[in-house]
This record gives C-alpha cells, structure tokens and sequence, in this order.
C-alpha cells in the first residue's frame, strides 16, 4: 500500500466515491467525490497530538468495537496516506465550532473546519472493480447464541483480538474475564453453505484456512490450549494448504464432524456448552468451552447494487459480480474496458486475489497500450428517419449503449457502438423497425423461418436458441450422443432478447405446430439481463394468443445452460410429444386467425402513416413531406 | 412490489403458487417437472 501511495503514477483518492461513470471502453470519464476529512492532508504529520485533547470516543469499527476511537483519529495503523481524518458525525460541531481542541493544539495547523467535499473528474481508458466483500453478521443465527453470550465472537472479531496491532496488543484475552482461554471452539460454515432460511448457499472458500492458521497462531503461543474446530468439510484445496491442515491436527487441535445444534452459557463462569452430533462417531456429546470463535463466511458488499448502476454491471444470485465468461473472460466485465479483482468477484483468499489483480492488471494493459481496439461486428444500428424516439430502446438496453433519444425534441436514438455488444433485445423491443441487428437482421431471420417451414412444417419444431448456453447446449446434447428426436430445427440467435414476436408470430402463420424460445439461465446471461427481456416478451405473446384463441401451450420457453446437454435432450424429447398432439386443424385455425390479426394491423399502421402525412386543413396549399 | 400469484406450467399443466414482481422478473420453474414454460394466472391469491 505505501509502494501505491508513492508512486509517481498512481493517483491514490482515500476517503474518496464514485459518483458517476460515463462513456465507454478506452474513454471513461469518471466522478469522484473526495470528501472532505477536514484535515489537510499534505501538511499533516500524524503527530496524534489533536487525538489525545479530542474529548469524544466512540467504537472504533476497524477494531470491531472492542476498543474505541476520538473523533478525529487514524483509520487503522497502516493507513495510506497516514494523515489523521475527522469524522463530521462524531465531533461535537464545528458549525460554529463547539470544541475546537484539536485545532488548538495542532501546530502543523493543518485543521480546517470549513473544508468541503471536492468533485474531481478523471478520463480513464480501463476500469477494475475491487470494491472487496463484507462479511456475515451472524446475529440471525441465534442457536449460536452471538447476541447473547459474550465469550462467542466472529472470527474478524478474533482476527483483531489477537493482532499486535490490536486492542490487546496480540494478547489471547476472552472477553468476559480477560484471562487466557484455556478450551476454544471454532465453528465453522456460520452463514455459508447453508440451505436454511439463513445464511448463504455458497462455500466461502477462506473460513476453513482461516481457522486452521489460527489455530495454529494459539498453539504457538499458547500450547496448553485446547481447541475443537466442528465442521462439515475441510477445504483444503490451495498449495501448501493440506500441510498447513496436517501441521494443525499434528499440534492437538481436534477436528470433529458435525456443527452444534445449540450453545448455552453457565451464568456464574460464563463458558459455554455445546451440543453437537459427531456424523463420524455417530453419537451426540455434551463439550465444553471458554471461548467461541464463529467461522463467519463472505458476503457481497452491501453497497454493491450502486457500483453495478454506475458501471452497468450484472450479478449473480449469490450477489457478486458476475463475469463476461467463467472460463475464458474470467477478470472481465460484460461491459467493455471494466475488470475484476477480489472479493468483488467471489470469495477468494490473498493469493487467488492477487492472482486475479495482477490478470485485471494485464488486461487493462493490453488495452490501454492498443492504439485501436476491436470492438463486435454485431452491433444495432438506427435508421433514424423510422425512429420515434420513443425511447424503448433505452430502457431495454442492459449496456446503455443506446442514447440521444427524446420524443420532446424529436432527436432519434444513436446507437454507441463501442457500448453495444449486440444482444439484439432494442430490435426486438423497437415497434416500429428503428433498429436493426447487423448479421441477425429481420428479413435475415424471417427467411430462415420461410425456408424451415416451407416443407412439412407440421413435423417441425421451431426454436430458438442464443448462441451462448442453449446452442451450446445443443451441441453437447449432440456431442454426448444423446438420443432425442430430430424434429427440432434451430434458429440461432446471439441472445434470446433478439426474439421478435413478429419472429414467433410468423413462423405460427407459416404452419409451425410448436415455437420454443429457449436462452440462457438468468444467471447466465450474457448480455446481463437481456434474457428477462425474452420472458416479459414471451408472457406477452401466451397472453395474445389466448386472445387470438390459440393455445398458449404452443409457445415453450426454456432455460438451458451450456452444460445441460441433457435437459436439452429431455426438453426436445417432450417437445415433440406436444407437438405430435397439435392437429392440422389447429394449425390452419392459427393460420387463418394470425393472418387476420398481422392483415389489420398493417392496416391500422397505413391509416395512422397515411394520417401522418395528409395536408393540414387551413392550409391547402402547404407541402407535403412523405418521409423516404 | 412482490404479491403471492398462481402460475400454471404450459409444459405439464401443474398448477402452482409463487412470489412474483413485475419489476424485479425471477427466472422461474415448475416444481414438478422443472420446465421454465410457466404462465402467470392473473387473478392475484387473496389471503
């Protein structure tokens, strides 16, 4: 941290916020709210003099509580840059100054009362998020007994607790008494994978070495120690990491299958019992403890739904962020030119996040060293002169690369092709053929549909299928050598948020007895939430062929991942049952009754556009524009 | 705002309740025979 602090090409802003991102890969232009911390920073020497006369304390967060801070203090010891900062919220005022001692008795005279916050505005050519995780808060778990039982701690808590750095200055204390706990449980998975009402699905992957290095710590200091360490799985996965596993149990820590059903306190001595099934030993035993050290997991920041607006990024349903590909874009953004480092990703420990800090790093390099950079050749375009600046556009698209449209000022959308990674979904949305996809055009589409179904349509079953996870779905199904029927012909398309209606609709005119839109899971989406576009579009469309008197059964929807070749096969398999059930009659009925429907609307649409342009009344003369 | 409505599955016609968001769409299954083919009813549950 002191390295970055001095580098001469790395500007540091501490205490500082994104407030606002603009722009695009290679051209970011970025708001940063510096607040003020009513110190300067260039002239203070962190002397601590304006510490000792601040006669406010409050809970130091950085040592979890457990001690406190002044007003005006130093975050924690190791601060870059080490300059003091007061906190607004904490001092007595300074609006008139209601105490004023710090300013006293600085003599670098480096308090300043009437500081403000600073927006500063910087153009960036990359961006890595490593905003870093929280973690759990275990006080939903009460059988753990954490609000109740003082001698029951987290392990970040128990991280500072034994830190030189912190409240006891390294010393192994319980808080209850302040003497050296002599037995020590440590419980792993609090708040990880858990399939309760509480916690997280997810295995947060530090917790298990965590405890094994501290395990270790108390046996090196502390021999006579007994610790039990109950658990569910150790992951001990990374290098070194088994020796480190071997190492702790050789130094008497004993490790016993199975979490506690519940911890109790003895009132008088305050230590704690707990009730615990051993799933090796097959038998429900009674232990007792000084201490309790509750192995929190990992948790996504709490504030990171604001980096997501700002950056246009997605998430998983766990909450972190979620990659441009797991595999071959692990450190990338599905938004162009941002990065990924840390915790911000998933959990991960200081190896694996450097490791991924310095990929970020490269990649970002790569790019910012390129004079030109290639960008996706599948991107929307707008033909203005049919644009009505509606605004739809904007609103579907999950990158914001669409802008300029404004139905005040008649100013049609432009499409930022840097931006655009072509999903397709603002041509589907558009009603009135603004936008188009370059490769995936409509008429492109609509042939294909006219070519499949030229020939016995009725043993045909239409589908759609993106590109990412259900094409490649498909192709396991077929490497796999699955058995399914062949009746599926497949349309592909880069995301299903390309799936006009008028797409599905038109292949029903043309005779199909079966439509299957089928994309990625939510999770999975490429294009970050195009596919919840599909869905809304597909609801629409079973609700307006109730209307039209065809069953809505006939329109299928499916999510299948790239891995799920079978479900795949299964899903084509009870496809085709359906579709052998659709009678010729039906598909006639549909036939008759779509072509009723598409017949009167483009009728409507004449009468509107021929409204548009009839001469006004009062002015008999005047010209009249028709639009090319 | 989240509101418990009926959805029936147009795969296997299972009939179903769940939460549902206009605003905030989930990806959703049907709990018998897993397809994702799942329609709204539209009248809401009243409790």
């Amino acid at each position: 941290m002191m390295d970055v602090g001095r580098h001469p090409n790395i500007n540091l802003y501490t205490y500082s916020e994104v407030i606002e991102v603009n722009g695009y890969i290679g051209n970011f232009n970025v708001k940063v709210r510096k607040k003020a911390r009513f110190v300067d920073e260039t002239v203070c020497n962190a002397c601590g003099e304006c510490e000792k006369v601040c006669p406010v304390a409050v809970a130091d967060e950085f040592q979890q509580g457990f001690s406190s801070r002044k007003a005006i203090y130093m975050p924690f010891p190791q601060a870059v840059p080490s300059v003091y900062i007061l906190n607004n919220d904490d001092c007595l005022g300074h609006n008139p100054i209601a105490c004023g001692k710090c300013a006293d008795v600085c003599e670098q005279e480096c308090i300043d009362f009437d500081m403000k916050d600073e927006i500063i505005e910087i153009n960036v050519g990359a961006v890595i998020v490593a905003t870093g995780m929280d973690v759990y808060d275990p006080t939903e778990m009460d059988e753990y007994g954490y609000t109740k039982h003082e001698n029951v701690i987290t392990s970040m808590e128990f991280e500072r607790l034994i830190s030189a750095g912190g409240p006891t200055e390294g010393h192994l204390i319980r808080p209850t008494d302040r003497e050296v706990p002599k037995k020590i449980a440590f419980i792993q998975c609090v708040g990880s994978r858990s399939h309760s009402t509480t916690g997280n699905p997810y295995c947060s992957n530090i917790c298990c070495m965590n405890t094994i290095k501290d395990s270790l710590l108390i046996k090196d200091h502390h021999p006579e120690t007994e610790i039990s360490v109950f658990y569910i799985d150790i992951r001990a996965f990374g290098k070194g990491f088994e020796d480190l596993y071997i190492r702790s149990k050789n130094a008497g820590v004993q490790y016993i299958r199975g979490l506690p059903g519940e911890v109790f306190e003895d009132p008088k001595t305050k230590n704690l019992t707990l009730i615990v099934e051993d799933t090796v030993a097959n038998t429900v035993k009674d232990y007792n403890f000084d201490m309790v050290v509750l192995s929190v997991g990992v948790i996504p920041r709490r504030d990171g739904g604001a980096i997501q607006k700002l950056l246009t990024l997605s998430r998983t349903e766990d909450g972190f962020f979620m990659e441009s590909h797991p595999k071959l874009k692990p450190v990338d953004a599905p938004t162009g030119g941002v990065f990924f480092a840390g915790c911000a990703e998933f959990p991960k420990d200081v190896k694996d996040s450097v490791t991924q800090a310095s990929a970020a790093v490269a990649r970002a390099e790569v790019l910012l060293n390129s004079d030109m950079i290639s960008i996706e050749a599948i991107t929307s375009e707008c033909f203005t002169d049919l644009c009505t600046s509606c605004g739809i556009c904007i609103n579907v698209c999950p990158f914001n690369a669409i802008r300029g449209s404004d139905a005040k000022t008649g100013t049609p959308a432009e499409v930022i092709e840097a931006l655009c990674k072509g999903c397709g979904t603002c041509a589907a949305e558009c009603n009135f053929d603004a936008l188009s996809m370059k490769h995936f055009e409509d008429a492109q589409i609509i042939t294909m549909i006219d070519a499949m179904l030229d020939e016995n349509p009725m043993d045909k079953v239409t589908v759609f299928a993106c590109n990412w996870c259900s094409y490649a779905g498909a192709d396991l199904a077929g490497l796999s050598r699955l058995q399914y029927p062949t009746s599926q012909r497949i349309i592909r398309t880069m995301c299903s948020g390309r799936v006009d209606s008028a797409f599905v609709l038109h292949a029903f005119e043309k005779g199909a007895p079966i439509v299957l839109v089928s994309g990625c899971h939510f999770a999975d989406c490429h294009y970050i939430d195009a596919n919840r576009w599909t869905q809304k579009r597909v609801e629409k469309l079973w609700d307006k062929l109730e209307r039209l008197g065809i069953r809505p059964e006939r329109l299928q929807m499916e999510w299948i991942s790239a891995a799920e070749g079978q479900k795949w096969a299964r899903t084509m398999t009870e496809i085709d049952e359906m579709r052998k059930n659709v009678t010729k009659e039906e598909v006639e009925h549909t036939k008759k009754v779509l072509k009723e429907d598409r017949e009167k609307a483009e009728a409507k649409r004449a009468k509107k556009q021929s409204k548009k342009i009839a001469p006004k009344t009062n002015s008999p003369g005047a010209e009249i524009s028709v639009p090319a | 705002m989240t509101e418990i409505v009926d959805f029936k599955c147009l795969r296997c016609g299972h009939e179903f309740t769940g939460p549902y968001d206009k605003k905030m769409p989930i990806e959703r299954s049907c709990p018998k025979c897993n397809s994702n083919s799942v329609r709204k009813i539209k009248k809401p549950i009243k409790k």
